[in-house]
């Protein structure tokens, strides 16, 4: 059979299935279905790649002599890179100049990596719980883990600046319970006086219901036969939890941490609320120092590139773990 | 928009040349801003717009609303207010979105530049009879105010000084700025840990630390002075873990959160107002220094109108009332800023008969700026930008927090 048959063989079978699946009534032109999501495809573009952009512009591009603000140059022929490597050097010590956003950085990558984990620690029970053990109440306790949500984060952490000041709610309690040993429970104990940890809290006390949800949706897949199946194979609760559940709430996990780390690294609201102290400044921070002085916005969008850069590493990581799952599965 | 597009693609345009026309004011060389021919004053006798929308372009919680409700009913008008944080960011703004405002509050310091640039119009003084009638003489004189030679484009606002202000329970009276040599080794005494801070503003932070080293000019250009001055802003972290706030003053000192922190004037005679209960009882808590030789800084800030005011008679109406006496008390009621008024004379707000004298509390009537003040106090200027940029480096290194 030549070619020239075998194509027109094909194109006939096309047009009979076509018209078949027409007649059954599940028959869509090509590009039906990329139809519906090419609005939002179009709006994300639009804002992102072209305030991404913008972001280049500005961190290439130059400052008013005058005015000081910053004249964003659009054409990448005319780019000027040294604010990038003022930047970088800024941050590792090298062109002969202190290191000086170095301890920002690590401050962060300790925060975020100590807020992730209590996050998990904390919000693993309480998603587990809710997803397992609820029973005939789990509706209302989906309703109390979206609560956090009616509440801006900035309210939320106002309401923790009023907990933690010297006669707050928290030294009240603390100075009630029997804790004379330790030094934070003599009922004065400044929290609000530039502590890393009060900063962490804040974060955990911020971002945990992101985590919360993602756990909960991923260990409420978990077919309940499964769990059955261990348990009848004579494994013990503990083990059934560490050989299964664990294991396949693995995404779950994933997800929340993406979902609560990216956000995180360039937090800079709860150090703002929480400690106000040069000791205790991370990446946003430094972007936001930047970004209120206009003859500095172009050094806040390069340190917006470097937080892309690093982002893009637990991004990632989970988009790699998560496609091989799926292909595993 | 084939213009634009053409424009987007040529090289950025430079300001350079511009800059070498700046006029830099300083008191002992003050500069008449130039009326230019193709930006003038309005004609005077112009009827009021109808049915308008005055805009204003402000420091955020910086005029009263009731003292705008009362201009806008009397007037017939509405109001908009619009806020910025820094002034780098409001020039920034009005440059280039040429944004529709009829009155703004700019710092004298950025005038000569919003002059040359044709952002602000001329001031019609027919319109503002109560600025002769109503304002101290240091700002009316035909050769007042230094920064604005024959009040062509400003008329004043607010006055302040930057000083200190503790809580009298918190801060034993030997460690208090009163009974130290220099003052303001307060902000560096260990005693203290956690609980001072300082403003979030690279100018006042940095000349609090060059005048603590002894350096009185605060507009200096010397790299050494000013490297010095970051040296001392960054002891301040390992000794006092120091925090740097907007409104730390006013909001938080009455509440105890801090013993100490650096304050103009009018957050620390608004302050008692955000305590822990009646503001009488916080009042005698709070005490604040200046230095009584008026060796300080000081400083005020101005009303202009932006040269694309689309309201300008209705503006030049708003700044005189916001002279009048009335008005400019009110206003001073509520925000604690003192405006310069001839009947309010620094000596009167001790004088219980005098009508708004409550509004300063018996032991914070040192917020209170003299006109005398300004011939001795240190008045934020101009900085030329490479001076500028070095001001911005030293501070920093300090708030990235080495």
């Amino acid at each position: 059979m030549s070619e020239r048959t075998t194509r027109a063989h094909r194109r006939r079978r096309k047009r009979q299935q076509r018209l078949r699946l027409k007649e059954e009534g599940v028959w869509y032109p090509r590009g039906f279905w990329p139809a519906f999501a090419a609005p939002a495809t179009i709006w994300m573009a639009l804002l992102f790649v072209t305030p991404f952009y913008a972001v280049f512009a500005v961190a290439m591009g130059t400052v008013d002599p005058i005015f000081r603000n910053p004249v964003p140059v659009w054409q990448p022929w005319y780019w000027d890179t040294s604010q990038i490597v003022e930047v970088f050097g800024k941050i590792f010590g090298t062109g002969g100049q202190p290191a000086i956003f170095a301890p920002a950085f690590i401050r962060t990558f300790e925060n975020v990596f100590a807020a992730s984990a209590l996050c998990l620690i904390l919000g693993y029970p309480v998603a587990y719980f809710v997803a397992r053990h609820s029973g005939k109440r789990k509706n209302l306790f989906r309703l109390l883990l979206i609560a956090p949500f009616w509440i801006s984060y900035m309210m939320r952490m106002l309401a923790w600046v009023n907990i933690l000041q010297p006669d707050g709610y928290l030294n009240m309690i603390l100075a009630w319970l029997p804790l004379d040993f330790l030094p934070i429970a003599n009922g004065h104990y400044g929290w609000l006086e530039g502590h890393q940890a009060t900063v962490v809290f804040g974060i955990v006390y911020g971002y945990i219901p992101y985590m919360i949800l993602p756990l909960f949706a991923g260990l409420d897949r978990i077919p309940q036969s499964l769990l059955e199946a261990s348990r009848d194979l004579g494994a013990s609760a503990p083990r059934t939890f560490f050989r299964v559940t664990l294991p396949l709430s693995k995404p779950g996990i994933l997800a929340g941490l993406v979902i609560v780390t990216l956000p995180m690294f360039g937090d800079y609201y709860t150090n703002n609320l929480l400690s106000r102290r040069p000791t205790t400044s991370m990446i946003g921070n430094l972007i936001d120092n930047n970004v209120g002085v206009p003859s500095r916005v172009s050094e806040a969008a390069v340190l917006v590139l470097f937080l892309a850069v690093i982002l893009i590493v637990p991004m990632s990581y989970y988009l790699r773990t998560t496609s091989r799952q799926e292909a595993s599965d | 928009m084939a213009g634009t597009l053409l424009a987007a693609c040529g090289k950025p345009e430079s300001t350079t040349d511009e800059a070498a026309k700046l006029p830099l004011a300083r008191p002992d060389a003050p500069v008449t801003l130039p009326i230019y021919d193709d930006n003038p004053a309005i004609a005077s006798d112009l009827p009021i717009e109808e049915g308008a929308t005055l805009k204003l372009y402000n420091w955020d919680q910086y005029v009263y609303k009731k003292v705008m409700d009362d201009f806008a009913a009397q007037y017939n008008c509405k109001y908009e207010i619009s806020t910025f944080n820094n002034m780098d960011e409001a020039l920034a703004k009005i440059r280039s979105t040429n944004m529709d405002i009829d009155v703004f509050f700019p710092t004298p310091d950025v005038l000569a530049k919003l002059v040359l640039f044709r952002l602000l119009q001329p001031l019609n003084l027919d319109y503002i009879p109560n600025l002769p009638k109503c304002v101290w003489p240091e700002f009316t004189a035909p050769d007042k105010p230094f920064y604005d030679q024959g009040q062509h484009y400003t008329v004043p606002y607010m006055l302040y000084t930057t000083g200190i202000g503790w809580r009298n329970d918190m801060v034993d009276e030997k460690d208090d700025p009163w009974h130290l040599d220099n003052p303001y080794d307060i902000y560096w005494n260990p005693k203290y840990r956690g609980k001072i801070g300082i403003y979030d503003d690279y100018r006042e932070a940095m000349s609090m630390a060059l005048l603590h080293n002894g350096v009185t000019d605060i507009n200096t250009g010397d790299a050494t002075a000013l490297s010095d001055a970051e040296d001392s802003l960054v002891e301040l972290i390992d000794k006092v873990n120091i925090a740097i706030t907007m409104n730390g003053a006013y909001e938080d000192l009455p509440k105890g959160i801090f013993a100490i922190h650096q304050g103009w004037s009018g957050d620390i005679l608004a302050s008692p107002y955000y305590g822990k209960g009646p503001a009488a009882q916080v009042a005698p808590l709070i005490s604040y220094w200046w230095p009584k030789d008026g060796h300080g800084v000081i400083g005020n800030d101005v009303f202009a109108i932006p040269k694309s005011a689309k309201n300008p008679v209705l503006a030049h109406t708003f700044l005189n009332y916001m002279l009048g006496f009335d008005a400019a008390m009110k206003n001073f009621s509520w925000m604690g800023y003192q405006p310069p008024q001839i009947e309010a004379p620094p000596e009167a707000f001790s004088d219980p008969n005098f009508k708004w004298s409550w509004v300063v509390w018996p032991n914070l009537v040192n917020c209170i700026v003299k006109p005398t003040d300004f011939d001795r106090g240190y008045f934020y200027l101009e900085l030329e930008p490479k001076v500028d940029q070095i001001w911005h480096d030293d501070w920093e290194v300090f708030i990235s927090g080495v």
